[in-house]
């Protein structure tokens, strides 16, 4: 065992001196987030009214949805209500951030030829693995310490040491969880990219399975795995038996994962690779067909996957906007016709918030493709293409309209999921015009962060990353922002933020024409000074 | 006369501060076999790429087919076919599909001599891009390239990553281009490569082409080092005047020779009873050396 991890400390320390910079931001984020709401929430729940008014919204189907049951009984807390709307999101960050340092540390280094450097000098056949858990592991450590201590000095009402300290721990174990299943797709898929997918549609499906369980069958949540985190229960009765759930899946995670790496030669996969074609097909003739066929998988997998997450979010439309059940006494009061009314307002303010979710998830991969314009030629694989009968604007053109046209239709799969389960469960829903404002008027945002990205591959291309922090802001400022009562310039900073209240109000022509005019606009500059600027060679 | 092929007057390019080529100046003309050689990091992939438009020039004149190479890229590369010193390819697709791919760009399709070139380089393929190592990978360039139907072909160290039997499958390809009467610029740091393929070559350094010309013009910078075992003494070879650092142990002498005098001095080394004969040809460093000499010399 020892001479299969030889030299695993020197990998460990090279790892941490190369991503220190990352480790640190995303611990900041983590942390600054953590700990700046909870300072924030005592303003802003302070009172019995402000207490009970959100206390009637967390419970509301739609925001058990999207935050997560409401669990606490009373006397209610502000600390209570921090925990039941943190948890599932800062579950999500934390999640994607042992994602991101997993794949980095193994499969990334190992396409690069990292790792066939190191393997040939002194190093075990498992140190890099070996090195990868020791990193998730030093990582989660420090945050979850970090988020406790950073509860601990917020002053909150309510909190709990036990309960601060259990919070750091249980973020800790979900996030080194979610590290372990990636270190096992890690171990058998074929690139890198490949292992990120598997690593997110995992993640994607057991947050859509936590979803429809939390609104549909609280008591199944306990078997969609990401539903563990919900049942902490936080400043109230305090249960560390997730905790000790989530620390077992990843050390059978983890024994798995090293049986397994055995077997498997450096910069491949376990999973069988089925033969190449003998040619190319006959439609692979264009660079569009080009970004197509590189594309297509991961394209199949976005649209499939927002079309389902829609359906989820819309199959809870009919519990939902059920003012009959959920506030019977409002219901009986307001009489029949008004309560459909009714049920079709609250609707309507759920799928605003759920437009805003499709639209930045249809964002990522009409960026991940538009970066590639940049990211490909730095590997070297464009070199032969320019020799070619290719202009630069043809092949910029091909990618940029690919990736617009991806983000677009990922977008529109959304809706038409949602809106196609919610016609179907809910009697008496908002018609498909009316709900489809909300896909009107948040395209045209859509458009204006795709240009921003252009314009960054066009004039920035060192800094071309940068443009991941509109859509990561969006989200945050948007789907938090609101419960934190953000300032309005504050939800501004991100096109997103520059919409109305569709699909509530009518989509607003004049903005959407601008906006989409600014947005074309920016995609041209950036072809420009793509086509005059020197490739980025090495 | 014919108008040249690539006609590079005065290039200059720099990346920042960084004066990547200082002063490029050669032609290329039609039907012939041009080597371009220099060091590693002398500028060679760096002007290859200006020719291809990949970067922009900051000074000079650059033309290829009497086109500007910036301005009329696009027209250029369709009677161009280029292969890139390092190849990198798309991991997910396989060789033939990246050989059709680049084919069909230039609409172009698979014909019986790409499938020729196949089995002439022995690629198999069918496999990912992946699992290429470098040299496989340039063989998919390769192929694509020699496949094209183009007037000038150009070649960034086409060898490095092949072993010397597809060196030779490589270089039979070159001669079959230059016999079908087209230009081909190919750059290298080895010079016997060159001097084997090329009827004129340029020599770049520190960003600079300090000369061109055919191989047989360049004679006077270059000097084959010679060495040879006589039965009789062999010490009289010293006074040669082509024969220079000549040194002796016992029957064995070694010594460098202009390589234009070789003649004089195997006629004068024959009667001596020659028992056994090397000689190295003369390498890149050798021509430099001799070449900032002469600079010394006349100034
Ligand atoms: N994109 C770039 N940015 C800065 N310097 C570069 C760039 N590309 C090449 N260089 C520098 O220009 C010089 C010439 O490089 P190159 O043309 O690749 O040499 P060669 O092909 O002859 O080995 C080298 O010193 C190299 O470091
Ligand atoms: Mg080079």
């Amino acid at each position: 065992m020892m001479t299969h991890n030889a030299n695993v400390g020197q990998l460990l320390h090279l790892n941490l001196r190369r991503d220190w910079l990352k480790l640190a931001l995303w611990l900041i984020g983590l942390v600054g987030l953590m700990g700046g709401a909870a300072a924030k929430f005592n303003g802003l729940y302070g009172t019995q009214t402000a207490m009970r008014s959100i206390i009637t919204t967390l419970k509301a189907p739609a925001m058990v949805s999207l935050l997560g049951p409401f669990t606490a009984a009373q006397p209610y807390t502000v600390a209570g209500i921090y925990a039941a709307e943190m948890m599932v999101f800062m579950g999500l960050f934390v999640a994607m951030m042992n994602i991101y340092f997993a794949i980095h540390a193994t499969r990334q280094d190992e396409d690069s030829g990292l790792v066939e450097l190191v393997r040939a000098h002194a190093t075990g056949r498992n140190a890099p693995l070996t090195a990868a858990i020791l990193e998730l592991l030093l990582l989660n450590l420090t945050a979850g310490i970090l988020e406790a201590l950073s509860l601990q000095v917020s002053g909150m009402h309510g909190m709990t040491t036990v309960g601060n300290w259990l919070f750091g721990a249980g973020l800790a174990a979900f996030g080194l969880m979610f590290g372990a299943f990636s270190l096992l797709w890690a171990q058998l898929a074929d690139t890198s990219r490949d292992a990120t997918m598997m690593s997110y549609v995992w993640l994607g499906s057991l947050f859509i399975a936590r979803m429809a369980t939390d609104v549909q069958a609280p008591e199944a949540t306990w078997l969609t795995v990401y539903g563990w985190i919900e049942k902490l229960d936080i400043y109230a009765t305090d249960q560390w038996l997730p905790v000790g759930l989530m620390l077992a899946v990843t050390v059978v995670l983890g024994v798995l994962t090293l049986a397994v790496t055995q077997n498997r030669d450096v910069g491949a996969g376990l999973l069988p690779q089925r033969k190449g074609r003998q040619g190319a097909s006959v439609w692979l003739n264009s660079p569009l067909a080009l970004i197509a066929r590189l594309e297509r998988t991961s394209t199949l997998i976005w649209l499939f996957g927002l079309g389902i997450l829609g359906a989820t979010y819309g199959s809870i439309f009919g519990t939902a906007g059920d003012l009959l059940t959920s506030n019977p006494t409002m219901a009986k009061l307001i009489g029949t016709a008004a309560t459909h009314a009714a049920n079709r307002t609250i609707v309507l303010a759920f799928t605003n918030k759920l437009a805003v979710i499709f639209v930045i998830l249809a964002t990522l991969p009409g960026l991940s493709t538009l970066l590639r314009i940049n990211a490909d030629e730095r590997k070297g694989y464009f070199e032969a293409l320019h020799a070619r009968n290719v202009s630069r604007t043809r092949l910029y053109a091909s990618i940029a309209v690919y990736g617009l046209l991806v983000a677009v239709l990922a977008f529109f799969c959304g809706m038409v999921g949602m809106i196609a389960a919610g016609q179907a469960v809910m009697p008496h829903a908002p018609t498909v015009s009316h709900l489809m404002r909300a896909f009107w008027g948040y395209v045209p945002a859509l458009i204006v962060v795709y240009g921003l990205g252009a314009c960054l591959v066009g004039l920035l291309p060192r800094w071309q990353s940068v443009i991941w922090i509109w859509p990561a802001y969006g989200f945050f400022s948007l789907y938090l922002g609101s419960l934190l009562d953000l300032p309005q310039w504050a939800t501004r900073l991100t096109p997103y933020g520059w919409i109305n209240n569709v699909p509530v109000a009518q989509v607003q022509w004049p903005t959407a024409a601008w906006m989409t005019l600014l947005g074309l606009g920016l995609i041209l500059c950036g072809g420009c000074a793509y086509a005059n600027r020197d490739l980025m060679v090495n | 006369m014919a108008q040249p092929v690539v006609s590079l007057q005065h290039l200059q390019k720099r990346f920042g501060h960084f004066q990547a080529l200082k002063d490029v100046t050669l032609t290329v003309n039609a039907g012939e076999v041009f080597g371009f050689i220099g060091p590693n990091g002398a500028g060679k992939s760096t002007t290859i790429r200006t020719l291809l438009g990949i970067l922009k020039k900051s000074g000079g004149e650059a033309t290829i087919f009497g086109k500007d190479v910036w301005q009329d890229a696009v027209w250029i590369h369709k009677r161009l076919a280029y292969v890139p010193g390092d190849v990198y390819l798309w991991p997910n697709l396989s060789g033939g599909e990246v050989i059709d791919f680049l084919l069909k760009l230039n609409g172009q399709r698979h014909s019986a001599a790409t499938d020729a070139l196949i089995q002439d380089f022995a690629l198999d393929v069918t496999k990912k891009c992946r699992t290429y190592s470098k040299g496989n990978r340039q063989k998919v360039a390769l192929i694509a390239a020699f496949s094209t139907a183009a007037d000038l072909y150009i070649f960034d160290e086409p060898t490095s990553g092949l072993d010397p039997l597809m060196e030779a499958v490589f270089q039979k390809h070159v001669r079959a281009l230059k016999t079908a009467g087209k230009s081909v610029l190919l750059s290298s740091h080895i010079l016997s490569e060159v001097e084997r393929m090329c009827d004129r070559i340029g020599i770049i350094r520190a960003g600079e082409v300090i000369e061109t010309g055919s191989l047989a013009d360049m004679r006077h910078l270059s000097r084959t080092q010679i060495k040879v075992t006589t039965s009789q003494d062999p010490s009289a070879i010293q006074q040669l005047a082509a024969v220079h650092g000549f040194t002796q142990t016992g029957s064995q002498i070694s010594f460098a020779v202009d390589s234009e005098q070789l003649n004089t001095v195997l006629t004068a080394l024959t009667p001596l009873g020659i028992q056994q004969l090397q000689s190295t040809p003369p390498t890149l460093e050798d021509l430099f050396l001799r070449y900032y000499h002469q600079q010394e010399a006349q100034s």
